[in-house]
This record gives structure tokens, C-alpha cells and sequence, in this order.
């Protein structure tokens, strides 16, 4: 590896290390892991509420809700406070007077924040594997007693399902800083930062209406598929209860598919983000 | 070895828009001096009178309008450059969580040193800023003179040929400003060259080479300080047990070549020196 390469890899570790540390220290993040925690934890005795479902299909809905929406609060908040802490606090202007470039501080920003998501969404993650696990226990010994089928459980699916979560909250967050890095206010990102992540949730309805054979003019064809390309479908990440509790229904390649768009997002959103913050005045 | 000036500023000008209709406040207007190498520099003006915008151009932070601006014979804003100046900001902020001595190690490790280099890196720059005691507290525990000392280690951990302090002693008692005027002397004179941005006059004065006055972003005055402030038709005498007829001789005789009193006083120490003379020892560390 050349070296310039290598002090820049270095210099990112470095700043990955900070926003880590700094991030892993805040209220809130401690407040959303412990609510998401409970949520979860909360499944277990809300399971008598199934409305006619399975239990474990129940107990992975609440779970993944609460990665979700959690996670995603997390994101879009977390990344716009650290960098608009940076800014703020001017700690920014003591950093980028080292031979620190721009992009390597965005990017040091993205991976630092991205560790977090990764530590929250593997610990729900985790706990939801050990509630998910013991309830297949006792509900396989029930359905054997029974002699019906047992239920089906992939633990592997179930952190297949945190690994595209995280791709997805990479990809928020990577959303987030490129419009922190234009924005002047941390207000004004975390608004637009969360219509962003909404017309993500809802842009799979885009490319449905494109597909559907209808009397559509040039300019809504036009902006549906402009659309499609510049915002990202967040919808594609979230095929939890496929991938944990029947495996086979998951088409081939759909996880590689989701997390090869998702890397792609998250690198362009970065380039999109540095370009624009190689102008801002510090 | 590239033997130019540390810094050339040519025709530096910036001007900030402001307002939807974007009108335009010249912060800089066509500033133009050089910074030889291993002296120190005093870069003084009221405040909003372009100092600071002119030292973020320098340091890259902020991009001109107009103008040329090189650093050690680098393009400003240039890894290469950055790597050879260090920088201490206004009142200076870090992150609070950090301990001194994880924050200056924070610094060398983003200014480029190697691993195997840091600690006694780390270790140096403490001891320049009297900080090695309090190098394993928290930065959130620091007084204001220590985090200056601070801000100070982590822009003189890497060693670099430049090092930029944009008003070290705000907000820090005469006592720690006088260890700031010291810590600027011995950087000077490990052959460093120092740009020093401050409102103390009589420290600038006492430990700058040479200065330079900024005002409404012009620069109205460049020069060695000796120079800008000598008076040369004028001369002080000082003299002890001076009697009221030496005096009247001495005067005779000056009066004999030309020379006229014009002011007869009792020299007086500075209150700066009369304050660090009774409450040294009390310096916070």
C-alpha cells in the first residue's frame, strides 16, 4: 500500500476512534439502546397479543420494530450531532489544521458513527436471538407433545437480518452527514435528514408505479424514475421474518443485492457530502 | 533545504457575503507581508479587523477571494504544509472526556507521527507546557490557563518549523501569561517561527521580532518591532541619587550641545511584572 494511502487510513482510524468514543458516551444513545432493549424484552409478555400469528413471529415483528424505528432515530440524530458538535464547539477547527483533508473527516465521522449503529443493532440483535431461542425451545417441546410441526427459527438468518440493518442505518447515516455538510443548522438536517429517510421507506411505491402499465405523462415518468435512482430504498433491507423464520422464501442474491446498492449509496453519499464540505467555511 | 520565508501572504483578500441578497463585507482587503523564518511575528489589530480570517486562510480553513498565500514554500492548505505548522485556536475546546495526554497524543498521532515516536513526543510537548503533572486528568477538569497550555502541546507535539497562536493568553491571569511569553521564547529559540495574535501589547512587544497592525482588514503598519517603536531624537537617561543641583548641571551641559529636558520621571515597574512578582507560586499546574 502506498503511503499516503496509508497515513490517510491512519488519519480516519484516528478520527473513527474519536466520534466512537465520543458517541458511545452520550445520554441518548445510552436512552435509545435501553428503550429498544425493553421493547424488546416487553415481546415475551405482549406475545399473547399475536392477533392469530405465531408467537415467534410476533416476538421477531416487535424486535425488528423497534431496530428499526430506534435505529433509525439514532442515525439520523446521532450523525448530525457529532458532526454539528464539531462545528460548533469549533473542535473542527483544531482538527482540519492538521494535514487532516476533509473527506478523510467526513468519512472519520461516517465510520465512528456507524460503529455505534453497529454496537446498538448487534446488541438488540443479540437479545432478541436469546428471547427468539429460548421461546423455539419450549414452543418445539409443546409442538412435539402435540405432534405437530415445530416452528422454524434461523438464528444465522436472524443476523443476516442485523447485517442489512446496519447496511441500512450505513447508508441513513451516510444520507445524514451529506446534508450536514451543506446545511448550516443541525435542526434543518435532522428535518430534511428524516423526510430523506421516509421517501427511502416509501420509494419501493415509486418504482411499483413505474413498473405498473398505466397512462403516466413524461414529466411524472420523469421524476418517479429520477427518483428511484437519487434516493435510496431503504424497504429493500427490511426482509426480517423471510430471512429468520422461513429462510426459502428470500429470492437468491436479494441480501448481496441490498448490500452492494446500499455500499454504493453510502460511497457516493460520502463523495456528494465531502465535495460540498470541501467549500464550507470553518 | 527550502530557505524562503515561513509565510508569504500577496495580495490576501476576502470578502464574505452576507444576507439573501448577498452583499459583500470585505473582511481582508489586498494584505500583503512576509514571515522570515525563526522569528517570532505579532499579528495585532482591534477585534473584526481580519486577523483571525486572515490566519484561517493561512491555515486553510477558509478560502480566499483573491490573492497568493505560500507557507515554509508550500501551497497553503496543502497536506505538506499543515504538516509543518501547528496551530492553537482562540479559546481553544477539545473534547472533554479526553485526558492532556490523550488528547496531545490524539493530535501527533492525526499530524503524521509513527507510533514508536508518540509517547516521547507526547511526553516533550507536556513538559514545554508544564502539563506532565496534569496530563492524566480529564480535559473537562482544566482551568482556562490550562487548556491553553493544553492547546498549546497538542500544536507543538509534532515538531513543527511553524507554529500559529491565535490569542494564547485570553482569559489566562498575568502569571500563566507570563509562562506563555516564556514557552513562545524557548520555541523561538529551538529555531522555530512563531505567528503570535494577541491583545497584550506589552507581551507582543516584549517577545515578538516583528509585528504587524491590521485594521478595518488592511494592514497599516509591517515592521521590526525595534524599528515601529524606537524613537530615534529621543534618549533616556537613567540615573540613581540624582540631586536637584546635578540635575540642574546636567541639564546646563545638555543645554551647552543643543539638547533640551523635555520630561523628567521616576522610572516605574509594571504592574504585569509588580502582579507575577508577588503571586508567583500560586500559578495553577
Amino acid at each position: 500500500m502506498p503511503n499516503f494511502m496509508k497515513a490517510s487510513l491512519t488519519r480516519i482510524s484516528w478520527m473513527t476512534r474519536l466520534t466512537f468514543l465520543e458517541a458511545i458516551r452520550q445520554r441518548f444513545f445510552a436512552f435509545l439502546i435501553l428503550l429498544s432493549a425493553a421493547l424488546v424484552l416487553s415481546s415475551v409478555s405482549l406475545r399473547f397479543l399475536d392477533f392469530g400469528h405465531g408467537e415467534l413471529k410476533f416476538v421477531c415483528d416487535f424486535g425488528f420494530g423497534g431496530m428499526f424505528l430506534f435505529g433509525s432515530v439514532l442515525a439520523v440524530v446521532m450523525s448530525a450531532q457529532l458532526f454539528f458538535t464539531e462545528m460548533d464547539n469549533r473542535t473542527a477547527l483544531t482538527l482540519l489544521a492538521k494535514p487532516v483533508s476533509r473527506t478523510e473527516f467526513l468519512v472519520g465521522k461516517f465510520m465512528g458513527v456507524w460503529l455505534v449503529l453497529g454496537v446498538f443493532i448487534f446488541t438488540l440483535s443479540t437479545l432478541l436471538g436469546i428471547i427468539l431461542w429460548a421461546r423455539c425451545q419450549e414452543l418445539t417441546v409443546a409442538a412435539i407433545e402435540v405432534g405437530k410441526a415445530p416452528p422454524e427459527l434461523s438464528i444465522t438468518g436472524l443476523f443476516s437480518y442485523t447485517g442489512m440493518q446496519w447496511a441500512r442505518l450505513g447508508v441513513v447515516a451516510a444520507m445524514i452527514l451529506m446534508v450536514a455538510s451543506l446545511a448550516r443548522t443541525f435542526l434543518f438536517t435532522v428535518i430534511v435528514g428524516s423526510m430523506l429517510v421516509v421517501a427511502g421507506q416509501l420509494q419501493w411505491l415509486a418504482q411499483e408505479t413505474l413498473l405498473k402499465p398505466g397512462d403516466l405523462n413524461f414529466f411524472s415518468k420523469l421524476l418517479l424514475s429520477v427518483s428511484t435512482y437519487i434516493i435510496p430504498n431503504l424497504q429493500q433491507f427490511n426482509i426480517g421474518d423471510a430471512l429468520t423464520l422461513d429462510h426459502g422464501s428470500v429470492a437468491d442474491g436479494a441480501v448481496t443485492l441490498a448490500l452492494f446498492s446500499g455500499s454504493c449509496y453510502i460511497v457516493v453519499f460520502l463523495f456528494i457530502g465531502s465535495l460540498m464540505f470541501r467549500r464550507r467555511e470553518i | 533545504m527550502n530557505t524562503g520565508p515561513a509565510i508569504a501572504v500577496k495580495g490576501l483578500t476576502k470578502d464574505f457575503r452576507i444576507g439573501l441578497r448577498g452583499l459583500k463585507l470585505r473582511a481582508v482587503d489586498n494584505v500583503s507581508f512576509e514571515i522570515p523564518r525563526g522569528q517570532v511575528f505579532g499579528l495585532l489589530g482591534p477585534n473584526g479587523c481580519g486577523k483571525s480570517t486572515t490566519l484561517k486562510i493561512i491555515l486553510g480553513l477558509v478560502s480566499p477571494t483573491a490573492g497568493e498565500v505560500s507557507i515554509l514554500g508550500f501551497p497553503f492548505a496543502t497536506s505538506s504544509a499543515r504538516s509543518r505548522t501547528g496551530f492553537l485556536p482562540e479559546a481553544p475546546y477539545f473534547h472533554k472526556f479526553l485526558t492532556g495526554r490523550e488528547l496531545v497524543a490524539y493530535c501527533a498521532r492525526l499530524s503524521g507521527l509513527k507510533s514508536e515516536s508518540v509517547n516521547p513526543a507526547v511526553e516533550e510537548a507536556l513538559a514545554l507546557t508544564a502539563m506532565t503533572e496534569a496530563g492524566d486528568r480529564t480535559i473537562g477538569t482544566y482551568s482556562k490557563g490550562m487548556l491553553q497550555r493544553i492547546g498549546l502541546a497538542q500544536a507543538i507535539v509534532h515538531d513543527p518549523e511553524l507554529v500559529i497562536l491565535d490569542e494564547p493568553t485570553a482569559g489566562v491571569d498575568p502569571v500563566g501569561s507570563a509562562a506563555i511569553g516564556q514557552m513562545i521564547k524557548a520555541m523561538k529559540a529551538k529555531g522555530k517561527t512563531i505567528v503570535l495574535c494577541s491583545h497584550l501589547l506589552g507581551q507582543v512587544e516584549q517577545v515578538c521580532d516583528r509585528i504587524a497592525i491590521m485594521d478595518r482588514g488592511k494592514l497599516v503598519l509591517e515592521g521590526r518591532v525595534d524599528d515601529v517603536l524606537t524613537r530615534r531624537d529621543q534618549s533616556i537617561i537613567t540615573v540613581e541619587n540624582l540631586t536637584p543641583e546635578a540635575r540642574r548641571a546636567a541639564e546646563e551641559v545638555l543645554a551647552q550641545h543643543g539638547a533640551r529636558v523635555t520630561s523628567f520621571t521616576h522610572p516605574r515597574r509594571s504592574l504585569d511584572d509588580l502582579f507575577r512578582e508577588l503571586v508567583t507560586g500560586s500559578r495553577d499546574a
